[in-house]
């Protein structure tokens, strides 16, 4: 941030406000911003929480782009709001709500114990194929290897997949884009061999086939995870999977 | 108040956070522990880290090699003994979290791959693109999922430490969704709360940077040792202050300034040649590279910037392929924040406070002079930076620490009994009261924004790059009336559910501690060594007064009081740190004379 | 000092969320093209069942098909199984495994390009049959 004393440029923010202890429902407050172009959203907000109300409450840190925190819907897209910029709205309003189909804990912050409580059910972990000791070193992977599930592992949770997601907002039990990402990337890692146990999420009624393939998920992805694609390779390999259970008491998981 | 039982309760689950708490699980399942953070575990300032970790793995390296490494690019300030078993620990280190899933770089043969950083002789920085941090934390952070015994706190913020008996015997902390506290009684407590990066203006730190750990600790009396000595990153986002990693630098980068000129090889750091060789050039050490800009300033050689004057980190002779494979975040940052395509032009940088080199004193096991109290990462001083931390020695120190006060941790919980719980949830209580009274002062006049700037402002103006007597006594004294401003402080927001404004407001506080204990370090250090560097006189070390480790004691109201403790060499003596060719043939004669000579100093 | 949890979250309505963004509008005309492709299925099958019905009520079938009313009809009809099919192909790519061509990864354009043209070719093809079955 410039010193933005010195600007002459102003922006309205518009903000969902809702603070539990004193409002029944959300409601809409505008605050008018200095601001310089290098500004980004996430900086209008802080100038709005140091300088014009300082209850106004949401989740940061980073400010690039890589610790998920700041997810917010601005002008009714999920992203994040360290890298939207002030000048794409001006001379407009650029209006700010809590990420949606999460219920809203208070004002930009929303809570998210549903994406965790999931995350710790996909078992998001390696599950060694061949167990190996330290003194053995490292496992062989090559590029190409890599390359299979590196794509996935760049997750950062920023939870924007979900609030491009309908099928989540209509249903929250649907496991979700970012949550089978994060389980494909196990699955498809070469020293991992736990996909099997990983298939009763998959297969679940909330699992990938409550996906109706909108697609929103992959273009708001800020890492280009792409989980729409994550989803969708594990809606064949389910099917596979049932297939299989007649021929093989395993299923079709490796 | 809730109260909650636990052998071990860690606080932070960042990097050093999560390995310790995996660590006291697998020393022994049966213990119970509590991970608490201030933010979900996946949003530690871990995530930030670029570059990579170092860990000796080439055939030609060795730990003598990342040992002196380590020495001299701490300007000797290091604990000998300690670097002994960092470097012994690293490589293993990063073995693990390649078995527990974390993407290393690979070579084509499928092993991993390592890249050169700055001030190392030898190749031996592990790495995972340009987002090593995000992916040790997201391997740390999943993989601690799998240990049942981990319960963990989220989104709690540590109010205090409590102490009875004259040993560390749980925090409090309290729920941000709700304001309720819990008083977490531990036979053992490990602090991996970070760094304290955000008591100045322009640095690379996230928001959550703001020495909380740091500032309980050393509120129940514990020393925090050097810390005069912060780090700036040479190449960072002007303005922002976000971090270009030194990883630019070791895959080829040049640095640049106005005339286009790499201007490094006018500070003893040359010969300039089509790729930096090992450090030289622009693999230098982080303090020289940054001690240089400020000259080149001084100079007039600088480009001028909106947000102050900058030199160009030029990565265009790299290629598009290779930085979309190897620094594919250092591109989409310079896209998207600055409006430039590296590939087609080079990017302005200019140095921005990234690390605090000092922290909580702890010994080699990382255990602190308070009993039952450890630490490890960033919030510590183990000794193994010294006066300037190398690159890729940090994300290592996460995992090797982490895992060392683990255990520790772990072993000092058996061999206690747990302490009168009666008695803790009196203290825990007070607790209560004390961090609920800054929210209850309706008389505050002073706006929580306004006394973080004229901190962070007065830091920078105080203990920059290069710092002068007077100006360091302004920052002191400005601290100081600061501290009794924030007495004064008004919490606009009274409510209790996510309440950041009181967060803040506590934060403020943590941090206001915590720079007034660097500021008086750095006045008292009357010599200039690693990152802290004196114009007015001390601009040379001075091994006979000040080869010692600042120590700096919380005093309440007043200045904290400042003292020395020794530092620990086995087999490096203190020497001229020399880097480019004066550097070669430094170590050169230094082989030569290995038997018994002492190097000059 | 145990007060109650102040927490009350809100969750927001559902209702009309089609409308809240340009994406999911297009989404849903995608699968309401759907709709379009079932009713050329079911003008198919009314074709066989009236060819079941024998050769009068066959050729009743033919004329209907080609009054003024139909012939518009199917226009749309074209331009909506058009569309489907144009969006069906752009979503393709997202549900795929990764192909790999000497070593790099198709790029999802090129999918969505090669099922397009694979498309086109097949009604190409299907159309010349049929035209030089009527001459």
């Amino acid at each position: 941030m410039a010193d933005v004393a010195e600007t002459r440029k102003f922006i309205e923010i518009e903000v969902l406000r809702y603070r539990p202890e004193q409002d029944s429902e959300p409601f809409l407050q505008i605050f008018e911003v200095p601001f310089t172009d290098d500004m980004s959203v996430l900086q209008g907000l802080q100038y709005i929480k140091d300088y014009l109300d300082g209850s106004l409450s949401f989740r940061w840190s980073c400010r690039m782009a890589i610790c998920g925190s700041c997810g917010m819907m601005i002008d009714g897209k999920p992203r994040l709001s360290c890298k939207t910029f002030l000048r794409d709205f001006h001379p407009g309003r650029v209006r700010v709500e809590a990420l949606a189909h999460f219920p809203i804990e208070r004002d930009l912050v929303i809570v998210m114990d549903d994406f965790i409580d999931k995350l710790e059910s996909i078992k998001p972990y390696i599950i060694a194929k061949e167990p190996r000791t330290l003194e053995q070193g490292e496992y062989l992977q090559t590029p190409a290897e890599r390359d299979v599930y590196e794509q996935f592992s760049s997750c950062i949770n920023c939870l924007l997949c979900y609030a491009a997601c309908p099928q989540y907002g209509l249903n929250p039990e649907f496991v979700g884009p970012g949550i089978m990402a994060l389980l494909h990337r196990y699955n498809v890692d070469s020293r991992d061999g736990g996909a099997a146990q990983r298939m009763d999420v998959v297969n679940a009624e909330e699992g990938v086939f409550n996906c109706t393939a909108v697609g929103y998920c992959s273009e708001v992805c800020p890492k280009h995870v792409d989980p729409a694609n994550a989803v969708n390779q594990n809606k064949t390999l389910s099917a596979k999977d049932y297939f299989l259970r007649f021929v093989t008491p395993k299923g079709g998981a490796r | 108040m809730e109260a909650y039982k636990v052998d071990v309760a860690i606080v932070g689950a960042g990097g050093a956070g999560l390995r310790a708490a995996i660590a006291v699980a697998e020393a022994d399942p049966s213990l119970k522990i509590a991970l608490i953070s201030k933010v979900y575990p996946m949003r530690s300032h871990t995530v930030a880290a670029e570059g990579g970790s170092a860990g000796v793995v080439q055939a030609h390296d060795s730990l003598e090699h990342h040992f002196h490494d380590t020495v001299s690019g701490g300007d000797w300030l290091c604990e000998q003994d300690v670097v002994d078993d960092f470097v012994a620990r690293c490589t293993g280190e990063m073995v693990q979290l390649e078995h527990w899933g974390c993407p290393w770089s690979r070579k084509e043969d499928g092993h991993i791959n390592v890249r050169a950083f700055g001030g190392m002789k030898i190749e031996r920085t592990w790495f995972a693109a340009d987002k090593t941090g995000f992916h040790m934390l997201h391997t740390l952070f999943q993989t601690s999922i799998k240990y049942p015994s981990i319960r963990r706190f989220d989104e709690h913020f540590c109010v205090d430490l409590v102490v009875e008996d004259g040993r560390a015997q749980g925090v409090v902390a309290v729920q941000i969704a709700s304001r309720q506290f819990t008083l977490i009684q531990a036979n053992a407590v490990i602090i991996a709360t970070g760094g304290a990066g955000r008591v100045f203006r322009e640095n690379t730190n996230g928001g959550i940077v703001t020495g909380d750990g740091m500032a309980i600790a050393y509120r129940h009396g514990v020393p925090l040792r050097d810390m005069e000595f912060v780090q700036y990153h040479p190449t960072c986002m002007p303005g922002t202050g976000l971090l270009f990693t030194e990883a630019c630098r070791g895959e080829g980068g040049f640095l640049l300034n106005k005339d286009g000129y790499r201007y490094l090889q006018d500070y003893g750091l040359g010969p300039a040649e089509p790729s930096p060789r090992n450090k030289a050039m622009e693999l230098g050490p982080r303090d020289r590279l940054s001690q240089a800009f400020w000259y080149e300033q001084q100079k007039g050689r600088t480009i001028d910037g909106p947000h102050g004057a900058v030199v160009h980190l030029d990565l265009r002779h790299l290629g598009e392929a290779k930085l979309r494979e190897r620094l594919p975040q250092i591109y989409e940052l310079a896209e998207e924040f600055l409006g430039v395509d590296p590939a087609r032009a080079p990017i302005p940088v200019r140095p921005a406070v990234h690390y605090t080199m000092g922290g909580i004193l702890v010994d080699g096991r990382c255990a602190a002079p308070l009993p039952g109290l450890y630490a490890a990462g960033e919030c510590s001083s183990v000794g193994i930076h010294g006066a300037n931390r190398l690159g890729s020695n940090s994300l290592a120190e996460l995992c090797v620490f982490g895992k060392v006060a683990g255990d520790a941790a772990a072993g000092f919980a058996k061999s206690v009994a747990p302490g009168n719980s009666a008695a803790l949830l009196k203290q825990a209580a007070a607790v209560e009261q004390r961090a609920l009274a800054i929210l209850t002062n309706t008389s505050g006049t002073e706006r929580i924004a306004t006394l973080r700037k004229e901190m962070a402002e007065s830091m920078e103006n105080g203990c920059g790059i290069y710092r002068q007597g007077d100006t360091m006594q302004a920052t002191c004294d400005k601290l100081g009336e600061l501290r009794q401003r924030f007495r004064n402080v008004n919490v606009e927001d009274k409510s209790r559910v996510w309440n950041t404004d009181w967060l803040l407001a506590i934060e403020l506080g943590y941090q206001l501690d915590v720079a007034e204990a660097m500021a008086h370090s750095a006045l008292n250090r009357r010599e200039s060594r690693g990152a802290h560097q004196r114009l007015d006189g001390f601009g040379e070390r001075d091994d006979i007064q000040y080869l010692k480790h600042t120590q700096a004691h919380y005093a309440g109201d007043g200045p904290p009081r400042i003292d020395y403790g020794d530092v620990k060499i086995t087999r490096s003596a203190p020497a001229t740190r020399a880097y480019g060719a004066a550097g070669e043939k430094a170590e050169q004669e230094r082989q030569a004379g290995r038997e018994g000579k002492v190097p000059h100093g | 000092m145990n007060t109650p949890n102040p927490r009350r979250p809100y969750v927001r309505p559902m209702a009309g969320w089609w409308r809240r963004n340009p994406f999911f509008v297009e989404y849903m005309v995608h699968e309401g093209t759907a709709l379009f492709v079932a009713a050329y299925a079911i003008v198919l099958l009314v074709g066989l069942l009236r060819l079941a019905q024998g050769e009068a009520a066959w050729n009743g079938w033919l004329d209907a098909l080609k009054s003024p009313l139909s012939v518009a009809f199917h226009l749309i009809l074209l331009a909506a199984i058009a569309y489907h099919c144009w969006t069906w192909f752009r979503i393709m790519p997202k549900t795929m495994p990764p192909i790999v061509v000497r070593g790099k990864r198709l790029p999802p354009g090129a999918i969505t390009g090669c099922g397009l043209a694979v498309a086109a070719v097949a009604s190409l093809v299907l159309l010349g049959l049929v035209w030089g079955m009527t001459r």
